[in-house]
């Protein structure tokens, strides 16, 4: 019975299951629903950090004071603000220190209140002072108070007065002051400036913005805020539910909305873990977008009434790291710990031949190939494209297996080449981008020389995370993805000695150091291009880690979609321009 | 039969607290890095690792977190869950009575299909039907639940659009999270009654149909197997044999005097086997995308949410003392020789 069942389940497969939806007339046109993979962590826009958070806060429930020009990243249009600021039209101050946004006037809440210069601020002010670990803060604590956190460890170490002294309300402007000149600031104004009703917030036990009771509201957990998963925004659609069981974000639109109300009168966002419901329910017109991994394209090619929209740029960057000093504490990853054939020192990746050598034998085309479908572009640097100072003519490594038996020559005295060495790379379970670039690396390395060995080990993020915060990482990967489109949010974590990942892997550069701090003051973007052209100049000669892919983005959504524009800040869609047709 | 009952739940929460032991046991081998994984999922959040683990009290020692822990519940607070995103009590509340809903419909067709084809298999050894009904159960529990799954939404959601994923179509989810609709128990059907909207009760319906189907065709093999033998060694007995002698018909003699009898074992298997239904619906709930305990537990589990695995933990272990206690008292009310001490 079975067999035939399955027999006959195979006959209506292949007798055309997938054309169902031919022709198919739009479904539920006033609503637009996406399937997706990941929920999201928290609702507060002072909190979030995450894609799928970000993708309901931020342009569709709350607003920043300017935004991005559609996928355009390098200027901006007035959104709560009425004018985008600008040494020409004086709203920023000869020195970069004073930006100056004329505050929209008649913009409504979604409770029907009236948005005030104040609560500009007071959004402002909470955004910061909110302060929670692994949180957004830092995006404007830094240009703003000149502080990366509020805390250091357990002790506060910014005062209310340090942090209301920046950000001040002057009649119907709301004026922020910096700490130094940031030439990347209005790019994070356009992205993380959102504005809620300092009176709500505090009618629902949230800061009241007192310059005494601050600190109560320091780095909360989640679920101590009302705004976690509650929204008051300004932004085309409004909360309706978060279903957090279901997974599901309804909104609904807000008829209040400033400009014209959006064409959608609802949204869902729901996740779904497993692709082939996401592809069924997108083919039965029960879906309108769905997230799709590059390795799934081929699945949802050649479906009737479907678009793809592929080589969206991205912002994004996956990144092998060479750890310099590695902790050889109870480490099986660096073997014996010696240059003994059987193992690697702790050090072994401080030498520059080395890293040189593993760049040069990292297949970049292969690595593409597999694990992107040919869909990405490999890096000079960590200033990747679509960034101010990329520049393609820029020296790269390219797979070159005679180059890299050279540099392992070198390396060491020449006993790299002699006597081989043995070590573990390591990448986060379940990315198969990574465990692709593990392999290939392997392979071409292995191949130069038998006494060479690198074993691979997938871990899963606990353990994973564990071993990069012993700095027990050999050689592993991890990537990044932008914050705010400056090439500061990509220079600062992987060249500066106090970025993210140097610090893990004791890198070290003075030069770069200089560098990023002078690239970052600058308000001159002449000079900005050519400082960050001289990091990714630095980048190659160090090789703190090798760059190995930018990759692009794909879209799958029905045909019926329409105004869908691309916008790689987003951690999401833009539902306001869409609607169904 | 009382005295055997309340004895038998007075073990629970003796149960429950070694259970609790065992996990934060068990948790020890994780360092305190390892279990904020739970709180920091991107690079960037790298180094907050050190606050975080101060923050959580990570770093503390076993017995100063269990400590808090069983503060809090005798609190009557389970903590907070961060993968549910909300209270490990609310979040059992609401997910548990998706995968009850799921269970219920799921038990009840393996049970009418478990006995009905293991009794027709016995009556009709090493015929036709004998061995058709054994190898469905046989190919039933071999196939993986997520083929047989992913088949089933193909054929019936994707081709022929008759039974959707999720457990409820758009208009209807808006509608019961309206205001309007009570949600007296959680299971969405019986709601549907309460609250008098017939339409979402067959809307329920539909989107239950395949996720059911997937278990009983998955569950239904041990049952049509233990009862296959158990009705073959019943209707090899004499008092069988006698009924037949005295000329009673067929059908009487195995609906009324063998079944009955070979239900015994049956029973046994049921307690235990709808408790294990319950807690292994993962990989059904993650095909169909249906909101239930079991992928959420497993979700939890995997991002080491420590409070939502110790509720989950808590609340199965409890179900299976109960299951247990069903299973021995059913088999005394059928079996009048067996007498609780």
């Amino acid at each position: 019975m079975a067999a035939w069942f399955l027999v006959g389940v195979l006959l209506v497969l292949t007798s055309g299951a997938g054309t169902r939806a031919t022709g198919q007339s739009v479904k539920n046109p006033d609503t637009f629903v996406t399937l997706r993979y990941g929920d999201p962590e928290s609702l507060d826009p002072a909190y979030q950090y995450d894609t799928a958070s970000y993708e309901v806060v931020y342009p569709n429930v709350y607003e920043t004071l300017i935004g991005y020009n559609g996928s355009v990243l390098s200027t901006y249009v007035p959104r709560l603000a009425t004018e985008v600021p600008s040494l020409a039209n004086g709203l920023i101050s000869k020195d970069g220190l004073t930006y100056t946004f004329p505050i929209r006037p008649g913009v409504k809440f979604h409770d029907g209140t009236t948005m005030t210069p104040e609560d500009v601020r007071y959004s402002t002010l909470r955004f910061m002072l909110q302060d929670r670990d692994g949180g957004p803060s830092w995006l404007l604590l830094s240009p703003l108070v000149g502080k990366e956190s509020t805390r250091d460890g357990d002790k506060i170490v910014v005062t209310y007065a340090e942090a209301a002294k920046t950000v001040t309300v002057q009649g119907n402007n709301v004026v922020f002051h910096l700490a130094h000149p940031y030439g990347a600031f209005l790019s994070i104004v356009a992205a993380w400036s959102f504005v809620m009703p300092k009176a709500w917030a505090a009618a629902h036990g949230d800061w009241d913005g007192s310059a005494g009771t601050w600190q109560k509201f320091n780095n909360p957990k989640l679920q101590d805020r009302y705004a976690f998963d509650h929204m008051n925004g300004t932004g085309p659609f409004k909360l309706v539910s978060w279903d957090r069981q279901a997974k599901e974000v309804d909104l609904a639109r807000h008829d209040a909305y400033w400009r014209a109300p959006a064409r959608l009168s609802r949204v869902v966002i729901r996740d779904v873990a497993e692709f082939t419901n996401r592809r069924l329910q997108l083919q039965q017109g029960d879906a309108d977008l769905i997230e799709v991994d590059r390795s799934d394209q081929s699945k949802v090619m050649g479906m009737t009434d479907v678009t793809i929209r592929d080589d969206l740029p991205r912002l994004l960057i996956q990144v092998l790291h060479f750890n310099f000093k590695i902790d050889p504490t109870a480490n099986p990853d660096i073997g014996s710990g010696k240059l003994d054939g059987s193992g690697i020192p702790p050090d072994f990746f401080s030498d520059v031949h080395v890293r040189k050598a593993f760049a040069y034998a990292f297949d970049y085309g292969t690595f593409i190939r597999d694990a992107y479908r040919g869909k990405a572009i490999q890096p000079s640097g960590p200033i990747i494209q679509g960034l101010l100072g990329y520049d393609p003519s820029l020296p790269k490594y390219t797979f070159d297996k005679n180059k890299a038996a050279a540099e392992f020559k070198e390396a060491w005295g020449g006993r790299v080449w002699s006597t081989g060495f043995k070590f573990t790379l390591t990448f986060n379970t379940g990315n198969t981008a990574r465990q692709i670039g593990a392999q290939v690396i392997k392979d071409a390395v292995e191949s130069l020389n038998p006494k060479f060995k690198v074993d691979i080990r997938n871990l899963q993020w606990s353990s994973f995370l564990q071993l990069t915060n012993a700095h027990k990482g050999t050689l592993y990967a991890l990537g990044w993805a932008v914050d705010y489109p400056d090439p500061d949010d990509f220079a600062q974590p992987f060249l500066s000695s106090k970025g993210d990942y140097p610090q893990r892997n004791s890198y070290n550069n003075p030069e770069a150091d200089r560098l990023i701090k002078e690239a970052a003051v600058s308000s001159d973007p002449a000079k900005r291009k050519q400082l960050y052209k001289e990091l990714t100049q630095i980048a190659y000669n160090d090789v703190p880690s090798i760059w190995a892919a930018q990759p692009t983005a794909f879209k799958v959504m029905r045909s019926w979609v329409r105004g869908w524009y691309w916008n790689t800040v987003y951690g999401g869609e833009d539902y306001y321009p869409l609607a169904k047709q | 039969m009382t005295g055997f009952i309340l004895r038998r739940l007075l073990l629970l929460p003796f149960v429950a607290l070694g259970v609790s032991v065992l996990i934060f046991s068990l948790l020890q081998f994780l360092t305190p890095a390892m279990r904020a994984s739970l709180y920091i999922h991107d690079p960037k959040q790298l180094n907050a690792l050190p606050d975080i683990i101060r923050k959580y009290h990570l770093d503390q020692p076993a017995y100063v977190q269990y400590w808090d822990w069983l503060t809090q519940v005798a609190h009557g607070d389970l903590g907070w869950s961060e993968t549910a995103r909300e209270p490990v009590a609310d979040a059992i509340r609401g997910y548990f009575p998706a995968t009850l809903e799921l269970g219920v419909y799921s038990f009840a067709c393996i049970l009418a299909l478990g006995i009905w084809l293991g009794t027709q298999s016995a009556v009709h050894k090493d015929r036709l039907l004998d061995h058709l009904s054994r190898f469905t159960s046989i190919s039933g529990a071999s196939l993986p639940t997520f083929v047989w799954g992913l088949l089933l939404l193909m054929v019936f959601y994707g081709h022929f659009g008759w039974f959707p994923p999720d457990r409820l179509s758009l208009a209807a989810g808006l509608f019961v999270r309206a205001p309007g609709f009570h949600p007296y128990t959680g299971l969405i059907t019986i709601d549907a009654l309460l609250n008098g909207q017939w339409w979402i009760f067959w809307d329920a319906l539909r989107h239950l149909v395949l996720p059911v189907a997937t278990l009983t065709y998955f569950l239904t093999a041990v049952l049509v197997r233990i009862t296959r033998s158990s009705m073959l060694e019943t209707l090899r007995t004499d008092y069988v044999r006698t009924a037949r002698a005295k000329g009673l018909a067929q059908r009487t003699v195995v609906d009324k005097h063998a079944r009955r009898n070979a239900l015994i074992p049956v029973i046994t298997l049921a307690g235990l086997l709808f408790v294990g239904l319950l807690s292994g619906v993962v990989i059904t709930e993650t095909v169909f995308n249906y909101p239930g305990i079991g992928r959420w537990g497993v979700n939890a589990s995997q991002q080491l949410d420590i409070p939502a695995v110790t509720g989950f933990a808590l609340i199965f272990s409890g179900l299976l003392v109960l299951g247990n206690l069903c299973a021995d008292v059913l088999y005394a009310l059928v079996d009048p020789r067996i007498r609780l001490q």
